[in-house]
C-alpha cells in the first residue's frame, strides 16, 4: 500500500493506493490521524484501492469520529469498485460524504 | 483402479493452506481463493465478495483467537463442491466469543464487529463450532447458474 499527501488550498488530499486489510490499515490510520489535525479538511482519494476489508472500514469511521472531535471535515472521492462493494455490505456509505471527483469533494466544482 | 488419492473427488480442486498467523500473508490467500471461485464460476464481483469472506475469517482468527501473535497456525482448506465452494478454518486460539458474533448493528458509525455481518451476508451457510482440533468455523457457497 503507498499512501501520499498533497495540500490543495486549507485541505489534505491523501491518495492511498494498494490493499487495506489487518496488515495495512495501522499504517492507513496512523498517518490520517498524523495529517487530520493540519487541515480544515482531510480529502481521501479511494479510487486506487483494490482490496479494503473491515479492518480499513474501520480505520475510516475512526478517522470520521475523531474528526468530528476536531471539527474538521473529512470526505472521501473515487471510490474504486472494490470500495464500494465493501460499503454496500456494510451499509457504511450513509455515515461519510461521498464524492465522485476530487473537484466536487473539495467543493471547487 | 481410482483415481482418487484419500478417497477426494479427482475432479474437483481442493486446496489447503497452512497459514502463520501473519496478516502479511492474507495476500496470498485472497488471491488464491480469488481464482479459484472464478474457476467453479463466479463473476468478478463475486469473486471479490468471496475473498473477502474468507479474508475477514483469518483476520477474526488472527485478532480474537490469537490475540494478533503472529507464530500461530491456521489451517484453511478450501473445496470445490457438487454446487459451488465450501470453507473449513481451524484454529487453536481462543474460541469466539459467540455473543460478539454479528452482534453490532451495520450502517451505523460505530468501528470493528463488521467482519461476521460481511461474511454471513457473502456467504450461504456459516457456522462456528469447537472440536478436539480447535475452532472450527465453516462456511459454503452455493454457485446459481442464470438459466
Amino acid at each position: 500500500m503507498k499512501i501520499s499527501v498533497r495540500d490543495v488550498g486549507a485541505a489534505k488530499v491523501v491518495e492511498v493506493d494498494g490493499e487495506v486489510d489487518l496488515g495495512t490499515s495501522p499504517d492507513l490510520r496512523r498517518i490520517l490521524f498524523e495529517v487530520l489535525p493540519a487541515a480544515e479538511m482531510l480529502a481521501l482519494n479511494l479510487g486506487a484501492i483494490r482490496y479494503i476489508d473491515s479492518s480499513g472500514i474501520a480505520t475510516l469511521i475512526e478517522v470520521l469520529k475523531r474528526s468530528q472531535n476536531l471539527k474538521k471535515q473529512f470526505v472521501l472521492f473515487g471510490l474504486s469498485p472494490a470500495v464500494q462493494e465493501v460499503f454496500r455490505l456494510t451499509h457504511v456509505i450513509r455515515v461519510f460524504q461521498v464524492f465522485e471527483t476530487e473537484r466536487e469533494a473539495l467543493g471547487t466544482a | 483402479m481410482s483415481d482418487a488419492i484419500g478417497g477426494e473427488n479427482p475432479r474437483r480442486l481442493q486446496i489447503k493452506f497452512s497459514v502463520p498467523s501473519d496478516p502479511r500473508y492474507l495476500c496470498v490467500v485472497r488471491g488464491a481463493i480469488g481464482s479459484l471461485a472464478a474457476v467453479i464460476g463466479w463473476d468478478e464481483p463475486e469473486c471479490r465478495a468471496i475473498a473477502l469472506a474468507v479474508d475477514e475469517a483469518l483476520t477474526n482468527v488472527i485478532r480474537h483467537a490469537y490475540h494478533n501473535r503472529t507464530d500461530a497456525l491456521m489451517e484453511l482448506e478450501c473445496r470445490e463442491s457438487a454446487d459451488g465452494l465450501e470453507i473449513t478454518l481451524l484454529d487453536n486460539g481462543d474460541a469466539p466469543d459467540r455473543s460478539k458474533i454479528c452482534a453490532r448493528e451495520i450502517g451505523c458509525d460505530q468501528p470493528g464487529g463488521l467482519g461476521t455481518h460481511i461474511i454471513k451476508k457473502v456467504m450461504d451457510k456459516v457456522s462456528y463450532e469447537e472440536s478436539p482440533e480447535g475452532n472450527r468455523f465453516v462456511a459454503s457457497k452455493r454457485l446459481r447458474k442464470s438459466s
